[in-house]
């Protein structure tokens, strides 16, 4: 089975800066791998261990996220590809799905895409159902346990974990499926595996080798703003805890908060 | 006329009237409606659901899109998909207003990508400016709000994060008209085979308040003892930071911040919890915050409307006690 992991490199924390041309200004703050991809990447393993065959670790993003390619294939990954091109720079979600789809039917022989439920920074969770649209796949969403997964007959069971239920559903293969925390726990790659995959060669697909052509996006970003502060707050207080509670209470009250 | 703009009905879990988000999104689509001088349209999908049809129109909708049939009994990505698509390529809306929960999001990206058309996904804002359509939709745990102009491609398609605006009032006595369409010829290719209730859900998403806890309240009895009964006084819920989550007292379901949940309540009471960037990602959209913490400098006070310096084992059951008596249910 050939199980292809879409995997976002983003910023540990979310105190990003905007640049003046509304790209998002991450610098000075740690790179990590988008902590769902941890989870579709760890599940890919597991079945890949089941069921053998491949698994590919895939990014499109600047040539710097090979570094988190290689925590990737230090879990376990056995190939990688990335997607870098200049034009790739102001990508929506339907043109980054666009041409991981265009990658994905290139591999040819993907039996399955595993995504996280959604990125960390950018927080839609619409890559993995624009991926399966472009593919013509079916998809299966915030999945949080693969009950079966069978490479003979093309098939999945899967649970999905939605707010208040937990739906079990059934669907072919080919399938593109974005994983939620409940659905494993990630493994550490070993020191032994980063030394081993430090110096991996990752193969490297632009535009060009993908047939794209530019297409204008559906939507783009008009303005992008820091949050407005929050009204300053008050410290409340008082001769003991007793006054302070009932002071805050009081003001709850007024406020109608309560 | 212009085009219209279209809200997709949910039915709410315990009643037979359509979801508080519908309510929101038709009080929203209303005003939208009128300042362009275009019609309120619902669509409704589902089997046996036409009724709802008649909610919408009482809360503000001039039309409704019917499809009726059991293709739509349960959701599945593939028939509502495939009947919103099949809609909205027939009556060319310019804008498709949905909810943003789980199956909401699952929907609305697939049926903007099968259209090729824009997508604002948790939006907290829509405007219609003449041809232009916007949505104001926060990324990066709030840090950034970004707006998205829609491209000339129509509908747009929009998932509008809750309790982003009031919810419309009922009107007696209004009706519409219905528009019965039929099921599509699209193959559904996923299978429902079960659903059930998730065992200890927690809906924060939808709570109006919500009283949190974290480290600082020293240990997982101490959390128990203190916040749930907080919680329930003020007819709230509870939820939690990390690092308690990590460290196994309460279940990630409760977890608050960048990789938990986002919320927005009414009011959201942190209570032993620092207030790291993560943490503030996923609740600094709060209408009001109360703190309560043993360290003045604390970054949680940054973000709090009202803060309380001192001993959670202290403040917290007082708290409780004076909301029962003054305030609580
Ligand atoms: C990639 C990544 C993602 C993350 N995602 C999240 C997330 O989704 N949600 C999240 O919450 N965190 C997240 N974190 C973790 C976050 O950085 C913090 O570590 C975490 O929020 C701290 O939890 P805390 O406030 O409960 O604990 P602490 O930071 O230890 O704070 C405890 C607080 O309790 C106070 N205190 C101590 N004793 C008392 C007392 N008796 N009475 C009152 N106050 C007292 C202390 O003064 C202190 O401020 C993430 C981190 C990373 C790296
Ligand atoms: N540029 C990308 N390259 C590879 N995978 C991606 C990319 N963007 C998003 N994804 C995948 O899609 C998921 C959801 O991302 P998002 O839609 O941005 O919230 C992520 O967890 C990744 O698995």
């Amino acid at each position: 089975m050939h199980i292809v992991v879409c995997m976002k490199q983003v910023p540990r924390d979310n105190s990003v800066k905007i640049n003046p041309d509304l790209s998002i200004n991450a610098e000075g703050i740690e790179q990590i791998m988008n902590l769902f991809d941890e989870y579709a990447v760890e599940e890919g393993l597991q079945w890949n261990e089941k069921l053998g065959g491949k698994v590919t670790v895939l990014s499109l993003g600047p040539e710097e996220w090979k570094e988190q390619i290689r925590r990737a294939l230090a879990m376990g990954a056995t190939d990688a590809l990335l997607l870098s091109d200049p034009s790739f720079a102001g990508l929506d979600v339907l043109g980054a799905a666009r041409a991981v789809a265009a990658a994905i039917n290139k591999l040819g022989d993907v039996d399955l895409v595993l995504a996280g439920r959604n990125s960390t920074d950018d927080e839609s969770g619409a890559f993995g159902p624009a991926l399966a649209r472009m593919l013509g796949w079916p998809q299966l969403t915030y999945v949080g346990k693969i009950a079966e997964l069978d490479e003979g007959s093309k098939r999945i069971v899967a649970e999905r974990h939605l707010e208040e239920q937990i739906e079990t559903v059934e669907s072919r293969l080919p399938a593109v499926v974005t994983v939620v925390k409940d659905i494993n726990e990630p493994r550490y790659p070993s020191l032994l595996r980063i030394k081993r995959v430090a110096k991996v060669e990752i193969p490297i697909w632009s535009a060009a080798d993908l047939g794209l052509s530019a297409q204008a996006p559906a939507a783009s970003i008009a303005a992008r703003v820091p949050p407005p502060p929050r009204a300053k707050g008050e410290i409340i207080q008082g001769a003991d805890a007793a006054e302070k509670v009932r002071t805050l209470v009081d003001k709850l009250m007024e406020s109608q908060v309560i | 006329m212009p085009n219209e703009i279209w809200v997709l009905i949910e039915k709410a879990r315990h009643s037979d009237n359509i979801a508080a988000i519908s309510r929101e999104l038709l009080g929203k689509g209303r005003q939208l409606a009128d300042a362009a001088g275009t019609q309120l349209a619902a669509l409704v999908l589902g089997s046996g659901m036409g009724a709802l049809a008649e909610r919408a129109f009482a809360y503000g909708a001039d039309k409704a899109y019917v499809v009726d049939d059991a293709a739509l009994a349960q959701y599945t990505t593939d028939g509502f998909v495939g009947a919103a698509a099949a809609l909205a390529k027939k009556y060319q809306p310019a804008l498709i207003l949905s909810g943003a929960s789980f199956q909401m999001r699952d929907f609305s990206a697939a049926l903007a990508a099968e259209l090729g058309v824009g997508l604002a996904i948790d939006a907290t804002n829509v405007t219609i400016e003449g041809e232009q359509i916007s949505a104001v939709r926060p990324s990066h745990g709030g840090n950034v709000i970004n707006t998205i102009a829609f491209g000339a491609a129509r509908p747009a398609v929009v998932a509008a994060r809750k309790q982003s605006w009031p919810e419309a009032q009922e009107q007696a006595g209004r009706s519409g008209e219905v528009v019965q369409e039929s099921m599509p010829g699209v193959e559904i290719r996923t299978k429902v085979t079960n659903v059930s209730p998730k065992q200890g859900a927690v809906n924060l998403a939808d709570a109006a308040i919500i009283v949190s806890g974290g480290r600082g309240l020293g240990s997982p009895e101490n959390y128990f003892k203190l916040i749930p009964p907080l919680a329930e006084a003020l007819g709230g819920a509870y939820g939690a930071s990390r690092a308690i989550v990590d460290a196994g007292w309460i279940p990630y379901e409760h977890q608050v911040g960048q990789t938990g949940k986002t919320v927005s309540p009414k009011l959201y009471m942190a209570v032993g919890i620092s207030g790291a960037i993560q943490h503030l990602a996923g609740m600094r959209t709060s209408r009001t915050i109360v703190a309560i913490n043993k360290d003045a400098d604390a970054p949680i006070f940054r973000v709090a409307s009202y803060g309380l310096v001192g001993d959670a084992s202290e403040i917290v059951p007082l708290l409780t006690e004076e909301i029962k008596k003054r305030a609580g249910r």
